[in-house]
């Protein structure tokens, strides 16, 4: 037995059905090994980072089938391993399980500064969970083995092993045995403690019943305990309205009459002013960043927070807590429903208080959605958000990319099923959407799945359309196209005095682009299109790219300015009203 | 600024110290001293690190953020009420033996070596603060060369 036969054994042991990656030098005798077994898919990206996102997006949505799957990314030494960074350190801002595999040098070369040599585990260790370098053939089960325990369990992440090549060809000792069935990691470093303990979970209730206008916080831990579910008839049970993190959207339907929407810097207004208002946040599974926060000593200064969070290291991090749960999110949702203590109240005041919230910005919002062009009779983003969420009634998956087009999916599409919303939220890392819909498509065959990008972030990892063409994978693809870096745009006007520095974009002609893979393009500059053209894409059968003609003048509303304050929140176009809006605050 | 020290007890593998000290400047801070040796238990290390900082949370911060490496079984800080700080210094210096003499009963130092008349190899162990004294009392422009080991401590 050889170091890379029980590196694809362990692999197969875990459940692995798809490795994305790429070839090259060091990782050549696991490849070779792959295709003699033809044990996996393999899927090749046409970048590596492609391939960190294509394992991404099976390991998010798979976490909600039947058969959760953790997604394997595989590239060879060096350049390969390199190009794998960004897609890992997306995942470890992300909390998402992944396993990347890359070739290493052999180790009689390593630290010579050899072809293609790279310190991977040094490069990856601050962006990931955990890293590996086994150095002889009998580890390497025991290695994989542990790395997919170490992601899975806790709080989720990255997992790194840099395998060099001499050790994948190496034979093992005679004496070799392991068992998968029966092998425990011996990690005494490592803890994590889902089930919650009963005296805070007591004070907390007390908390709950106590409190008159309490807002639930919905993370990405909700997501990622599938416990979607229980938060709602939680928050049916104790009538709590709920506020989302951008992680946290989908967890349970966007339009329940308990939801608030999406909170932080493009969250909506009810659910910011809900939050500046509230006397008690009771957050599940987030970590109070600062797209969510805005500035720390103004937020929920009369708030008591009781934060349940399975990473001791993100309690009392950026906000003080009165009851910290240190446990799984849906452990401690299921121990909640059970306790007869927790009661239901009507909050008739809070209730209606949050309903005028609702009103400050709802009829603009409508009018313009409703009106669908802006400047030139250029489409809106949120309009066509709007539209592709009637057409598909809210219960498509939606992988958005990174921007101005990624607030508005996270806005305007009308979630209606558990885990149905991906994204690159902590990182913020442009070009996810195409790759990561490739993992996604696979992961759920059966589901109809839109990525949907800016003109920027699509051209980040546009070749990813090769791997599409390769593998016939029928995504729907859509590019709303305004010719700017949308995000960055909006902030120059609302904070540089409109100087568009850097953001003015060039695009090639998009339907060139498609057909050069053989996927067909169309390209709606009319109102009246939009919808016609989605269903066109829903009947097609395959992938089919939609580029929507986008005005660059469009803005997300409301913002927090970043660094600035729910106060602060801008409701409406500083340029149109003529107002002077706060300035920019410290943070980034 | 405050001096605090950490005490961490890590698994003996290589990348350990990597990580810590990578997470120390990832806070920005500038390790003070940082001493790495065996424990009692075969396997696993003990690491004392002394930073400055005043903020009390964000050495909490650190702590828990230390404490989720794999690697960490355990971290603590300890404050000098509670706990012993000590290091080593080892002084090659030039003085007269008598005048060395006049140091004897009040501070803590072994002669490893007398290389000539007047220059002398010592060891001083104490609290960083009793090794500075001495320094200072002795007379820095005797001073030849210093080695000292950074902190270790031990709770009361």
């Amino acid at each position: 037995m050889t170091g890379k036969k029980l590196l694809l054994k362990a692999l197969k042991d875990r459940g692995v059905k798809y490795i994305f990656g790429y070839t090259g030098g060091a990782i050549m005798p696991v490849f070779d090994e792959m295709e003699k077994l033809n044990d996996f898919k393999f899927v090749m990206s046409r970048h590596e980072q492609g391939a960190a996102f294509m394992c991404q997006g099976v390991s998010r949505a798979s976490l909600s089938t039947a058969q959760p799957q953790i997604g394997v990314c595989m590239s060879t030494s060096g350049p390969g391993a390199m190009n794998l960074v960004t897609g890992v350190a997306d995942a470890h801002m992300d909390s998402v399980p992944i396993v990347a595999i890359t070739g290493q040098v052999a180790t009689g070369v390593i630290a010579t500064d050899a072809f293609q040599e790279s310190d991977v585990v040094g490069v990856m260790m601050p962006i990931s969970k955990q890293t590996y370098m086994p150095l002889h053939a009998d580890e390497i089960e025991k290695t994989i083995h542990e790395g997919f325990y170490v992601a899975t369990t806790g709080r989720g992440g990255p997992i790194v092993i840099d395998i060099p090549k001499d050790v994948q060809n190496q034979q093992v000792s005679e004496k070799y045995q392991f068992d998968p069935a029966t092998f425990r990691p011996h990690l005494p470093g490592y803890f994590y403690s889902p089930t919650p303990e009963r005296e805070p979970l007591q004070r907390a209730i007390e908390l709950i019943n106590k409190s008159e206008r309490p807002v639930m916080f919905c993370g990405h831990g909700v997501i990622n305990s599938n416990a979607g579910g229980l938060l709602q008839q939680f928050a049916e049970k104790v009538n709590v309205p709920v506020a989302f993190t951008l992680h946290g959207l989908s967890a349970m339907p966007a339009d329940h009459p308990l939801s608030l929407g999406m909170m932080g810097m493009h969250g909506t207004v009810e659910a910011n002013r809900a939050i500046l208002e509230a006397d008690l946040l009771i957050s599940f599974g987030m970590r109070f960043d600062d797209r969510v926060t805005g500035k720390l000593n103004e937020y929920a200064q009369n708030a008591d927070v009781i934060h349940v969070e399975i990473d001791p290291s993100e309690i009392d991090k950026n906000v003080r807590t009165s009851v910290a749960i240190n446990a799984d999110v849906y452990r401690t949702l299921h121990v909640l429903l059970d306790d007869p203590m927790v009661t239901f109240k009507p909050r008739r005041r809070w209730l209606e208080k949050i309903e005028g919230f609702r009103n400050v910005m709802a009829q603009d919002l409508a009018a313009e959605i409703a009106k669908g062009v802006g400047v030139d009779n250029k489409l809106l983003m949120k309009s066509i958000v709007h539209q592709l969420s009637e057409v598909t009634q809210g219960r498509d998956l939606i992988v958005a990319d990174v921007g101005q087009h990624q607030m508005m999916a996270a806005r305007f599409y009308n979630y209606q099923t558990n885990n149905s919303w991906y994204a690159s939220g902590g990182a913020g890392t442009m070009g996810c959407s195409l790759p990561m819909a490739i993992g996604v498509k696979l992961a759920r065959p059966d589901e109809r799945v839109w990525s949907i990008s800016g003109d920027g972030g699509f051209q980040m990892n546009a070749q990813e359309l090769g791997t599409i063409m390769e593998h016939n994978i029928d995504l729907k693809i859509i590019i709303l196209n305004n010719g700017y870096l949308g995000m960055v745009r909006q902030w120059q006007t609302f904070f540089f005095d409109g100087c568009y520095a850097g953001t003015p974009m060039l695009s090639p002609d998009f339907k060139l682009l498609a057909q050069a893979y053989g996927i067909p393009h169309r390209k709606i500059e009319k109102l009246e299109d939009v919808t016609p053209a989605l269903q066109e894409a829903i009947d097609y059968k395959g992938a089919m790219v939609l580029e929507f003609i986008c005005d660059p003048a469009e803005v997300i509303l409301p913002m927090v300015p970043s660094g600035g304050g729910f106060e602060d929140m801008i409701v409406s176009h500083p340029q149109k009203k003529g107002g002077k809006i706060t300035e920019e605050g410290e943070a980034a | 600024m405050k001096r605090r020290a950490i005490l961490a007890f890590t698994l003996d593998h290589p990348g350990v110290l990597n990580k810590v000290s990578m997470l120390i400047r990832k806070k920005m801070y500038n390790v003070d001293t940082l001493t790495v040796c065996r424990s009692r238990i075969p396997g696993v290390s003990r690491m004392t690190i002394t930073l400055q900082e005043d903020n009390e949370p964000k050495v909490t911060q650190i702590i828990k953020q230390l404490e989720k490496f794999t690697e960490v079984i355990s971290a603590k800080e300890l404050d000098t009420d509670h706990s012993y700080w000590r290091e080593v210094a080892i002084v090659k210096l030039e003085v007269d033996a008598a005048h060395l003499e006049d140091f004897h009963g009040r501070y803590n130092f072994e002669v490893l070596e007398q290389k000539t008349e007047d220059i002398h190899i010592l060891q001083v162990a104490g609290s960083t603060l009793r090794i500075d004294a001495f320094l200072d009392e002795v007379g820095q422009e005797h001073i030849i060369e210093i080695a000292r080991t950074g902190v270790t401590a031990l709770e009361k």
